[in-house]
């Protein structure tokens, strides 16, 4: 499966698709903290400025006064750094916003190792754990840019808290026109029998990548996206399990509390086989071009087939056992 | 140091420009920095290591020294030339700047010599700057203070305000705040996006003395840090709001929110040393070639592994 690149970062249709929405849902705000030209909000800024609430670098009074906008009826998405959205302001998310179960959708830019240079303080790999953990959220991982913006209009028509990953990558075009997202959905890319590979996010490239180098050594893998990790589509999973006996996720993430973790409470309950994961381990994600970070964690397509083909081993060793 | 003989003032505007000049190449090279949060500090710097402090380049960890939190850490390309060019660490280690286990985008506690702070998250240094002074204070040390230099932008932040509150409370007369005031946020005027005036009476109603001063001109610098070190140490802890300008020394950077985080390619750096050596009547050159790093991406590392080998 060849893939082709799209010649726009995620961040462009985030930008994009919040202008399209805003034009047909007055009642939409968007609020910033001093990053809109990186986050891509600057394009609702100039469309709608009327809309457009600037909150200063003040996180935590970022999620609190678009919980009160949200409160007198405003459909509100600040947007800040993933990093400043989950770990800055926790507890303005929990309180002002989760437990009340407000419209609130709240874009977590730079998500994962994509803060690059900034290194350990801006790249955040435990966004989706946190965001997991939380009451009413719904927490997602778009893989390309069709369905970055089939999201925004899935979390539009749907009330309540809504965290999304966004990014500067250019992410590769998993899915074509007319692709619908929908809360609990995954997607089966590629059907195999040998194991499964998941991926959430754009790092689905590399466990494509990954069946690719498989399938060239004779090993039948599945590929599955998981763009929505909370609600998970534990239907698709369990079936993967059935089928493959084995799976392996791999994200941009911490190997704690995201898709991995989520793939296995469900596996764990559902249908025990071997889950593992890839992703970071009990480190940081440094300042390095993300070239380098993916290779230097080991998120690459041979890193990964050479996971699943010790994972494949572990598989046949414990049924022959 | 209460005023600066023109030898010493020689000497802290030569440091101030070869920051500059480092922080051009070594940004260039790495692909990302930033310029303007550098450039507004690199005489604020020059002077607190240059005779206002009380450090010893061979001593980092002296437990009598002063303590320096760089509260606006993503302006550390300036602290970490500052840093070599005073003997911390050799200068080669700048070119390490945003790679793999080299120096971070944003301060890393511990991981050279002369960093004490692990910044990045804005609006925290203060905390941690009130937790060293009050610490100095339990264990008896009036020998030490702490320094922490904070952004202007960085103000929007509300835990500076509880630092402010609990420093003066506590009445840490051994913290020194500085204000690098330089007007411009990452994506627009302070005074457009939420301004912080008046930023003297703020601090005043928190319990802090406040002393303001050209961040730039040196002799002014140093009259108000001598200020802040002995004559106004009256149970109140000091803030000094230096006034700036952002991207100070290239006509194109200058108050232009588009050079907070932003690295010029070489032919763009070659133009800007240029504009650097005219400004400050120097003439140097970069000490070792410039190169435009690429980064291919997901895109690259994906292809790479299905094109290599079989």
């Amino acid at each position: 499966m060849r893939l082709t690149y799209a010649t726009k970062p995620l961040r462009e249709t985030f930008g994009e698709t919040l202008v399209e929405l805003g034009a047909a849902h007055k009642n939409l705000i968007v609020l910033d903290a001093d990053l809109n030209t990186s986050s891509r909000t600057v394009l609702f800024k100039q469309k709608y400025p009327e809309r457009f609430v600037q909150c200063g670098i003040a996180e935590a009074n970022l999620f609190g006064v678009a919980a009160g906008l949200a409160a007198q009826g405003y459909v509100t998405f600040p947007s800040t750094f993933a990093a400043f959205a989950t770990r800055k302001a926790l507890d303005q998310v929990y309180v002002n916003i989760a437990y009340p179960k407000l419209d609130v959708k709240i874009a977590g830019s730079y998500c994962g190792m994509t803060a690059t240079e900034c290194g350990p303080s801006h790249n955040c790999a435990e966004d989706v754990a946190v965001m997991r953990a939380l009451p009413h959220v719904k927490v997602l991982d778009p893989g390309d840019n069709r369905e970055l913006a089939s999201m925004m209009h899935a979390m539009m028509a749907t009330p309540g808290p809504v965290y999304f990953r966004v990014s500067k990558v250019n992410a590769p075009e998993l899915f074509s026109e007319g692709h619908q997202f929908q809360f609990g959905r995954g997607h089966l890319l590629r059907e195999g029998h040998d194991l499964t590979l998941l991926g959430s996010g754009f790092m689905t490239a590399v466990a494509l990548g990954a069946a690719e180098l498989l399938d060239r050594e004779g090993i039948s893998a599945a590929v599955a996206h998981l763009p929505c990790i909370k609600p998970m589509d534990e239907e698709l999973v369990v079936n993967l399990a059935k089928q493959t006996g084995a799976l392996l996720t791999i994200e941009n993430h911490r190997i704690y509390g995201g898709l991995g973790g989520a793939v296995a409470e469900v596996i764990a309950r559902e249908y025990p086989v071997y889950v593992e994961s890839m992703g970071l381990g009990d480190d940081v994600f440094e300042a390095a071009p993300l070239q380098d970070l993916l290779r230097h964690y080991r998120l690459t397509p041979r890193a990964m087939a050479e996971r699943a083909k010790a994972l494949l081993r572990r598989k046949r060793h414990s049924s022959a056992a | 140091m209460k005023t600066l003989s023109p030898e010493q003032q020689l000497a802290i505007a030569d440091q101030a420009f070869d920051v500059r000049r480092l922080c051009l190449e070594f940004i260039t090279n790495a692909g990302w920095g930033h310029i303007g949060g550098s450039f507004s500090e690199a005489e604020l710097l020059a002077t607190l290591y240059g005779g206002i402090m009380n450090i010893d380049p061979a001593r980092p960890d002296d437990p009598r020294r002063d303590r320096f939190i760089l509260s606006k850490a993503h302006a550390s390309p300036a602290l970490y030339a500052t840093l070599a060019l005073r003997g911390f660490f050799p200068i080669d280690r700048l070119y390490t700047y945003c790679r793999l286990e080299g120096l971070d985008g944003h301060t890393q506690r511990g991981q050279c010599p002369g960093i004490e702070f692990s910044g990045g998250s804005l609006g925290t240094g203060l905390s941690f700057a009130t937790g060293l002074a009050l610490g100095l204070r339990l264990a008896d040390n009036f020998t030490s203070r702490v320094y922490c230099l904070i952004g202007d932008g960085e103000c929007n932040e509300g835990q500076v305000w509880e630092a402010a509150m609990s420093a003066a409370h506590y009445r840490l007369d051994n913290l020194i705040a500085v204000i690098d005031y330089n007007k411009v946020m990452a994506k627009g005027k302070l005074s457009d996006l939420m301004g912080i005036d008046p930023l003297a009476d703020k601090f005043r109603a928190f319990g802090w003395t406040a002393i303001e001063c050209d961040g730039h001109d040196l002799p002014e610098i140093c009259l108000a840090f001598h200020r802040a070190k002995y004559l106004e140490m009256n149970g109140h802890p000091v803030v000094v709001i230096a006034h700036t300008c952002k991207g100070r020394g290239l006509p194109e950077a200058e108050f232009n929110y588009h050079w907070h985080t932003h690295a010029p390619t070489p032919s763009q750096a070659e133009a800007f040393l240029a504009d650097l050596n005219r400004t400050y009547g120097r003439q140097e050159t970069f000490s070792r070639p410039l190169v435009a790093p690429k980064d291919g991406g997901l895109e690259a590392v994906v292809t790479a592994d299905l094109h290599s080998g079989k």
